[in-house]
């Protein structure tokens, strides 16, 4: 039986919801940009055109969750790692976008660059728990104009997974649009195929971003599906109670998914959130602790109660550095949305409050998914099928390594065979240099960095791309 | 009764009671209180004593807020009698605060300044989206010390290299520090733009901002 924990109970279920439709209409929710108080208006919205503030009619929000599609797929470059919404397994996304990088050959911390995105792709390929790439880093080195798309085509070339990005002005979308064309044929495919998707935070709390939302809105035409992300952190930009949060996090995912359907109906859309807490010392942001893991865990309950494909963020650490404080932090904030049943947990391979990328990391947040995996998978009594004869076959003082069904487990999903983990002998350790956990991800980091990359695009599209890209550069600045 | 009034002011500060920091500096001036002196003997005693407990881990950061909020309610009241009787509120420096244009994300610099007003600064928040002009206008208006400048995002940063430049270009650099902080911002950034000094977190603003200032 597969481990779910209850962390918001019907009632509260009903109770968020209701909170949220308050917040919604009576507060109101401000949208910056040209094109989303037009189209609430229009759905009836109560528009205040100085402040930018929409209230928002519980009859919109309904007709908005009433279009919103219940399941989709999330294709990918190579069809096998096609991800079907909603899923009854938790998976993973490569976490995004950090400012920094850990150098892999200096372990300098510095500004990210497209070959950190590159490299970050390239390991999360072979993270057999991930369906779903990010660029993992900002392109510092690429010009800031163009610097969205530099980062999603490097993302796209470099993980045959599906990809999700971001842009940040309009001005950007015919590029993505060119490039998504190059590398999946035309329009037609990306639709139906969605091999793309964006990631879209609103800016708490109730606030919409222009240019962003000006551009993921433009990019409805291509059906782009759009993962929401709100993110209010508890006594500053959301209410310091936790269910307060949740509500207002859940009303800024209602407020999205109006403005999404209103100029779209139809467009598939993924309930997520990425609420932290913060450090009352210092008003440091705090994305690695038990009241970020329940929340993850209370918002995939919501995104479930809508009925829509429900994420979250999660494996998500503060530490600064690798080690024991990012792993608790990382099982704190996967194990909650795991047994709430997030879909996607965004994300592996960071740490520093999700600012630097480290590419061993990548690995060991597999591993801990796959732990975690096996711990909310639970107990299947159909193992104990046959279960007396069994013993009575082996009999007291007997010896159950001799049995065919015990052959059989030691290979099955009943037990999990670790990759990284050391399972060897203290002796065995000690003879092999005494590994650590993060040693022998670092070690298939270069193992797989050093083979040639995997699922290459064609040299007739990289050169398309190319050119797309220094079109961006030119005119974008 | 002034003695109980001055404890009663302090305290205010002290609960972060703002409607009670307003009423009481109400009364101080119907009790003929000059202004300077419920500022200087009341309320600053009080939001210092604030940031002594603050700084020790007894107080946290919403109790902080609330005491400058109170003090920020008091001072508003007291100001236009001291404007009449033409005194001036001694501060460490008068500051302008802003997010970079194109960026709308301002949670950690409201936290800058109310820290900073809590300090002993005269703090003038610009907002977000701010274009390194207004900056510029504003610094001059108030003859500020310092500008402290705001961003969230990569693509939004090199926002605070403009600022930079257009007070170089304004000829301000001189008299005016710049601040600069944010999540993707470093040490390293700053002095590559030319910024005088980079605030970690809210409370690392305010040290730096102190050490600026020769506070």
């Amino acid at each position: 039986m597969r481990y779910e924990a209850t962390f918001l109970s019907e009632s509260d279920q009903a109770r968020v919801h209701e909170e949220s439709l308050r917040m919604l209409a009576e507060v109101g929710v401000r949208f910056h940009g040209e094109r989303a108080l037009p189209l609430l208006e229009a759905a009836g919205a109560a528009v205040d055109d100085d402040s930018g503030i929409a209230r928002i009619p519980r009859a919109v929000v309904e007709a908005a969750l009433a279009t919103a599609p219940r399941e989709f797929v999330l294709g990918a470059r190579n069809p096998v790692f096609d991800y079907a919404l909603p899923s009854p397994v938790s998976r993973f996304c490569l976490d995004g976008t950090a400012a920094f990088a850990r150098d892999f050959e200096t372990g300098e911390r510095r500004y990210g660059t497209r070959l950190d995105i590159e490299l970050g792709c390239r390991v999360f390929q072979a993270a057999d728990m991930g369906v779903m790439a990010w660029a993992p880093t900002a392109a510092s080195d690429a010009p800031s104009g163009a610097r969205a798309l530099h980062e999603f085509v490097t993302m796209l070339r470099s993980s045959s997974k599906h990809g999700e990005h971001e842009l940040h002005t309009r001005e950007q979308v015919p590029y993505l649009v060119d490039a998504l064309r190059a590398m999946f044929g035309d329009d037609t495919a990306v639709r139906q195929r969605h091999p793309a998707s964006l990631i879209y935070c609103p800016v708490a709390p109730l606030t919409h971003d222009g240019p962003m939302l000006d551009a993921y809105l433009d990019l409805g035409a291509l059906d782009l599906p759009v993962m929401f992300m709100p993110m209010p952190i508890p006594g500053t930009t959301g209410p310091a109670s936790l269910f307060g949060n949740i509500a207002l996090a859940n009303a800024e995912a209602l407020s999205t998914i109006v403005v999404f359907q209103l100029a779209h109906p139809g467009r598939p859309l993924i309930y997520s959130s990425a609420v932290g807490s913060m450090d009352f010392r210092s008003g440091a942001y705090l994305g690695g602790t038990p009241e970020m893991g329940v929340q993850s865990a209370a918002l995939t309950t919501m995104g479930r109660f809508y009925g829509l494909p429900a994420t979250s963020a999660g494996c998500t650490a503060d530490a600064h550095d690798t080690g024991p404080e990012a792993i608790i932090e990382k099982l704190l904030t996967t194990i909650p949305p795991m047994s709430a049943g997030s879909a996607i947990i965004v994300g592996f391979g960071e740490i520093d409050g999700d600012q630097t990328l480290v590419l061993e990391q990548i690995l060991v947040d597999n591993e801990l998914a796959h732990l975690c995996e096996r711990l909310v998978e639970g107990i299947d009594p159909a193992t104990a099928d046959g279960l007396v004869e069994e013993v009575a076959e082996v009999g007291p003082g007997g010896n159950f390594l001799f049995s065919e069904r015990t052959r059989r487990a030691a290979r099955s999903g009943e037990f999990y065979l670790p990759s990284l983990l050391g399972r060897q002998s203290r002796d065995a350790w000690l003879e092999a240099g005494s590994p650590t956990l993060y040693d022998r991800a670092r070690e298939r980091v270069r193992d797989i960095l050093e083979a040639p990359m995997l699922d290459p695009l064609p040299d007739a599209v990289d050169g398309e791309l190319d050119r797309i890209l220094a079109a961006a550069d030119r005119e974008l600045g | 009764m002034t003695e109980e009034l001055f404890a009663a002011m302090r305290q205010s500060v002290i609960d972060g009671d703002a409607d009670a920091a307003a009423a009481l500096a109400e009364q101080a001036l119907a009790d003929g209180v000059d202004p300077l002196v419920a500022i200087d003997e009341a309320y600053v005693p009080g939001i210092r004593y604030v940031g002594e407990q603050f700084r020790c881990g007894d107080l946290f950061l919403p109790d902080m807020m609330l005491a400058a909020r109170a003090m920020e309610r008091a001072v508003a009241v007291l100001e236009p009698e001291m404007l009449a009787r033409s005194s001036q509120r001694k501060v460490l420096g008068r500051v302008v605060l802003g997010t970079v244009k194109g960026d709308i994300h301002e949670i950690g610099k409201n936290l800058v300044a109310m820290m900073l007003t809590a300090n002993g600064f005269e703090v003038h928040d610009l907002g977000v989206d701010v274009a390194p002009e207004r900056f510029v206008e504003k610094a001059k208006e108030i003859d500020a010390t310092m500008v402290g400048v705001s961003a969230l995002l990569t693509t939004t940063m090199t926002g605070q290299r403009a600022v930079v430049t257009a007070l170089a270009e304004a000829g301000l650099r001189e008299r005016v520090k710049v601040i600069v902080g944010g999540a993707p911002v470093t040490r390293a950034w700053a002095d590559e733009i030319g910024a005088d000094g980079y605030g970690e977190d809210a409370v690392g603003a305010v040290t730096l901002a102190r050490e600026l200032v020769g506070a």
